[in-house]
This record gives C-alpha cells, structure tokens and sequence, in this order.
C-alpha cells in the first residue's frame, strides 16, 4: 500500500515536473498568464471608467434672464456637466446629439424667470441621448440632483430659512467616492483568471491528443487521475501567481484598497482557480484538439465571466433565469468574495458560502473531467 | 504477481479478435512469443497490426480471444501488463519543445523511477543509443533516426520484460535504420522480448520469427527461411548480359517459367526447378539474340514471400 502510494507520488510530480517544464520553455503561456493580464487591467481599468465625468451639455435658453443662466450654472458647476455652447432652438438638439457634439441637452423655454417670480410650476426640459444607456441612466440621475438641489435653493431664497422636515444624509461606506475602479478591479481579476485558467489547461490535454503522447501515457502505468492532478499542479502554481499579481497591480495602480485578511484572499483565489483549471481540463478531455478547446475554452469562461458575473452587470437587474443560471458561473462568487475582502475586509465567517460554492464546482468538475477521460482508446 | 514460469511464452494470443462496427481489424489470431525473441509482425498497412499491438500493451479491449503477455491478462490486468513492457508507438511521442534529459526523466517517472537511480538509468542508456553528450539538446532539433533511437531508449528505461515497437523504422534513413536493428539486437541478447512491426521487408530478415497479416488475420508464421521455403517454391533465377530486354520475350510462357520481371539492368524470373535449370534459361536466351549471357541462383526475398502469400490470398486459396 506504502509503496503503491509513493509510485503514485512519484508518477504525478513526474507528470508536474514536466508540465512545469513546458511552460517555462513556451514564452506564450507565460506571456498569456502574467503579462496579457496586467496589460488588460491596465487597459480596463483606465478605459472603463464608469464615473460620469465632462458629460457635453447643449444649452437651448430661450428666456435669457439672469434665473435662466443661474439654472445652467447649477447644472455645469460641478464639471460633471460641461456646457458645449448655445443652441438656438429646440429643433437643432437632435442634430448636434447626431454629430455627437452633445450628449444632453437643456431647454429653458421662454418665460421660466417670469413664472418663478408668480410662483408658477416651471417645466424645465433635458434631453438626454439614450444611445448608451449606462451614461444616460447616470446623467438622469445626477441631472435630477442637481435641478433639485436648485429648486430648493429657489424655494429657500424665497421664503426665506426653512428646514426641511425630513433631512436624509447619505453615508457611502467602503467606496465613499463612487470610484468604479474599486468595483471593477476584483471583478476583471475574475475575469482574467476565468479566460486564463480554463484557456491554458484547456490546452494541454488536447496537445496530448494532438501530439499523439496520450497513447504514449496511456500505455504507461500513469493514471487518470495522476495525470490530471499532474497538470492541475504547476498551472494552479501559476494561476496563484497571477491572481497575486493582478491583485497587487490594482492595489497600486488604483489604489485599491486591501482591508480583509492576505489568507482569506489566497483561499478564495486557490479554490476558484481549481475550479477554472478543472473546466479548462474537461473541455480539453472532451475537444481533444487544440483548436477545438481553445473555442470551447474561451466560450465558456470568457462570456459567463463576463456577463454574468456581476463584474459589471449586477446580477440584481438580470432576468430571472439569468439570475438563477449566474448561480453556477464560478466567477460570481470570487467577485463577491474578492469585494467582500478588499472592500469591506470581510472574513471566513462572511465568506464561506462563497467559498463553499468554489469548492463544489472545482469538486464537481474535476470529477467529471477525470471521469470523461477514458484510458482506453476505444 | 505471476510470473511465467522460465521457458513459458513471453507473449501467448489465443483467437485474439477485434472487431469495430462491423469490422474486423483482427480475426482469431493465435501465437506465442518466446522470451528473448525478435517477434516480427508483417503486413500492408490496415492489416491490422498496430490493432494486435495494441490488444497486447492493455490499450484496446479484445471482443474476444485472450492474450497473456508477461504473464498478465490483458483483459483483466492491463495496469500489471502496462508495468511489466515498454511501448512505442507508430508516431513516436516524445516532447519535441524539452531537453533530451527531460524525456528520459518523464518517461522514467511514469513507470515510477525517480532520483538517483533515474538519473543513472537515463545516463546509460543515452550510452547505449548512441545520444551520449546529447542531454541537454532539444528534441526537436535533432535529426529522425537519434529521435528514434530517443523514443527507444524511453520505452526502456524500467527494463521492461517487453518491447512493442510499431513502425519504429518508417521515414528514416538507411544507415539509421541499420543502426536501430543493432540496438534491437542487444536488446534481445540481453533477453527482452522484442516485438516489432514493420513494412520493410528487408528488416524483417533480422526477427527471428516473423507473423504476416493479411486482412486481420496470421495467415503465415515461422522464421525467414522457413517462410522462404514454404512459400517460394519456385527457383529464383537472376540473367544478366547483352540485349536481355529483346531476349525477355521469348521465356514468356514458355514451359517452367513462373514469371518474369526486369530487375535493373537484367531479368528476374521464377522457374520450376523440376522443369527448366540455369543452363536452360541461359540456352533461350542465347537463341533469342541475348549475348553474354550469365544465370545465376538468387535468394529468394521476404518480398517474394509476401508476393506469394497476398497473391495467394487474393485468390482465395485456401492457406496450407
């Protein structure tokens, strides 16, 4: 039995040993697990900035008073509105949202001064271009603020000091200034680690195939199992490194704060990476080619990843089925887990059913995988 | 673990069948290899030799026969089966992108050799193929025949009682080709049982007994001479001289001639030796214009084995 076991060890760090060789020796795999992942959450997190900033704003004032340009003020002062110029009327709107010179537009139509002063319900109109929808929701919002806060300033000038009856004051915690890189950051980590993952040990087992080595392997006394485990190893190696390595360039590029605990972090990234190699092991047990599994590999992990993660949809707004069908995507659950510790410096004790969740999927896979993964060849 | 009992059969097939579908790949072959032996398997390819070798190394269920190889069953212990040979297969498989050193190391570690002892194993027989100052070279860089030599001595690392090469010899050069029959030679001597399939018919020479497929099935068993004998019963005569080629016609069809066949610059015929000898042939050729006319007796080849057996078979004779 003793001796069974250690030729089983024996087999596996054979088996690892010779993976671990493979990447060294292959530039692209390092290329695509340490260096595509911070060049891509440089790019991301620069370029997907969801804080609305210098939005242009079309200005149609047809009152010209001193009331209407203290409404315009209002809305540009804080810069998250830029005025972008004058219109002169209505019907010219639509033509500059169209040459994209605007993306809102405020139309004061005439008399707005003169119905303030006989305390008249005043229309005041803005136009916003719904063409991407993610800018105009925010821009509603923040615009809907703004005109608020300038009809209460209205209302107290008038009246003289008031209070409010109901004051509400509004605390953000964990990111108090909205920054969408501190939400973005765990969720691209995810992502990354999902494409890279899947994509690299989707590779390997269909190189076998492709090679023609497995029938070499299978002929040999290496298990099933030994051969699996030999190949999760150095990739899960490597997966760690890039997981640590993504984390701590948003730590440094962006600031990204770091309340939890380093080893709730390694946790959740070691279980959420077995499960990620584990489908990247059963595409290529099942695609058997390279091409193949690169496809399947990519498709599977990239999209749900992507998409229905709550990387950057929250999964709250999805349809229902969307909801229930983002339960199995393993990256949901690291996103989570990963905001919960950097953000909020949750631990085990708030985090284990995420944790439970990775655990069951990289089981449920890499039993499956190794079950699909005949040694025989017919 | 049973271990034959000495002088038992290394390899034993009995009615060993495989079929695919509706096809039979291998029909009820029967043999027993001897340990020590060069066991040679012949025929076209589709014969179904690479089906039988794989029968044998525990990777393919039999649909029916058995085959003990080492003394394991190869339907109820292809793990024990998979211990006790080495393998190498049709495309030899080695990692083209690692080291030499790094092959050896792998494969010795998936037949449970590690450390020291690996080390020394994978220094010797990097002696003994030949690739000695080689360790550190990339496999891929290397020419076809060391690859070969390469994938070899990784199917031997664990000493195994048995070895299956398939087609270890196809797309190497010559010299090569020559250099690896050498190997498989010590190896015999050494006492492993060597089975090798191969479609050059001038290596089959070297196997101490060789198996020719037809179709799936063994239709022919025995050593190279003794195949020789049954098979081409006929003389073979090789004529060489002047104006053979206009002098060819006139043995067509004539009485104990077999057949007839330019063989480089002169002719290769098989007569019956009860009715025509050297002389005779010699005598028509003269008649017919031919000049300097030299007829000698020639070795029957494999080839001509094989000839006579698939032509046999083609005809639907049925095998004595």
């Amino acid at each position: 039995m003793k001796g069974r076991i250690r030729r089983s060890l024996v087999r596996i760090y054979a088996m690892a040993a010779k993976e671990g060789r493979h990447i060294v020796r292959d530039p692209r795999t390092l290329y695509m697990s340490l260096g595509m992942p911070v060049l891509l959450l440089f790019l991301f997190g620069y370029g997907v900035a969801f804080d609305i900033d210098r939005i242009p704003l079309a200005v149609v004032d047809q009152d010209r008073t001193e009331s209407s340009r203290a409404l315009v003020h209002a809305l540009t002062a804080s810069r998250e509105l830029v005025s972008v110029g004058e219109l002169p009327d209505p019907a010219a709107v639509l033509g500059a949202f169209r040459q994209e010179r605007a993306v809102a537009a405020l139309v004061v139509d005439e008399g707005y001064e003169r119905a303030l002063l006989a305390r008249e319900v005043v229309p005041v109109q803005l136009l916003v271009d719904g063409a991407d929808a993610l800018v105009a929701n925010q821009l509603l919002a923040k615009a809907d603020a703004l005109v608020r806060a300038e009809s209460q300033r209205l209302a107290s000038a008038e009246v003289g000091e008031t209070t409010p009856p109901v004051r509400v004051k509004v605390w953000t915690r964990y990111n108090p200034d909205g920054r969408s890189a501190f939400y973005m950051v765990p969720g691209l980590a995810a992502y990354l680690l999902a494409i890279t993952a899947v994509l690299l040990t989707a590779l390997t087992i269909a190189g076998e195939w492709e090679r023609g080595s497995m029938e070499q392997l299978f002929a040999s006394p290496i298990g099933r199992l030994e051969i699996v485990l030999g190949k999760l190893l150095p990739y899960l190696g490597l997966g760690l490194l890039e997981f640590l390595l993504v984390v701590a360039f948003g730590m440094i590029a962006f600031d990204l704060p770091m309340r939890g605990s380093g080893f709730a972090l390694a946790l959740l990234g070691l279980v959420f990476l077995l499960g990620m190699l584990g489908q990247g092991l059963l595409v290529s047990v099942i695609a058997k080619n390279q091409t193949v599994a690169t496809q399947a590999g990519t498709m599977s992990s990239l999209l749900p990843s992507l998409l229905l993660s709550g990387m950057i949809f929250p999964i709250e707004n999805m349809p229902v089925v969307l909801q229930h069908f983002s339960r199995v995507i393993p990256a949901r659950y690291l996103v989570h887990g990963l905001r919960g510790v950097l953000l909020k410096g949750n631990g085990l004790d708030v985090l284990w059913p995420d944790l439970l969740a990775l655990a069951v999927f990289a089981l449920v896979v890499i039993g499956l995988a190794t079950a699909r993964f005949q040694r025989r060849l017919a | 673990m049973s271990a034959p009992a000495p002088g038992a059969p290394v390899i034993e097939a009995r009615q060993l069948t495989r079929r695919f579908g509706s096809f039979t790949a291998v029909d009820a072959v029967s043999f027993e290899v001897e340990r020590g032996e060069i066991f040679g398997y012949l025929g076209a390819n589709g014969a179904g030799k690479s089906t039988t070798i794989r029968m044998l190394n525990g990777l393919l269920a039999p649909t029916s026969g058995t085959a003990r190889v080492a003394g394991h069953d190869v339907a109820a212990d292809p793990d024990s089966v998979k211990a006790s040979i080495g393998y190498m297969s049709q495309k030899f498989s080695l990692y083209l992108d690692l080291p030499v050193m790094e092959n050896l190391l792998f494969f010795g570690g998936a037949y449970g050799l590690f450390g020291k002892a690996l080390r020394v194993r994978a220094g010797e027989l990097l002696e003994l193929t030949g690739l000695a100052g080689q360790d550190a070279a990339i496999t891929g860089s290397l020419p076809g025949g060391m690859r070969q030599r390469l994938a070899l001595a990784g199917a031997i690392l664990h000493r195994p009682e048995v070895v299956f090469l398939d087609e270890p010899t196809a797309g190497v050069d010559p010299v090569a080709r020559r250099a690896f029959w050498r190997l498989i030679r010590q190896l015999s001597s050494g006492g492993t049982t060597v089975f090798v399939t191969t479609h050059y018919l001038d290596e089959a020479e070297y196997c101490r007994r060789i198996g020719l497929m037809v179709d799936g099935r063994l239709v022919a068993l025995d050593s190279p001479a003794g195949l020789k004998r049954t098979w081409v019963p006929d003389r073979v005569l090789v004529a060489r001289g002047q104006g053979l080629a206009g002098a060819a016609a006139a043995l067509a069809g004539r009485d104990g001639v077999r057949s007839v066949q330019p063989f480089g610059a002169g002719l290769h015929l098989r007569v019956d030796p009860a009715r025509l000898d050297e002389a005779g042939v010699g005598r028509i050729l003269s008649a017919a214009g031919a000049r300097e006319v030299v007829v000698d007796r020639a070795e029957p080849s494999l080839e001509d084995v094989f000839l006579a057996v698939v032509g046999r078979e083609a005809r639907g004779e049925a095998v004595t």
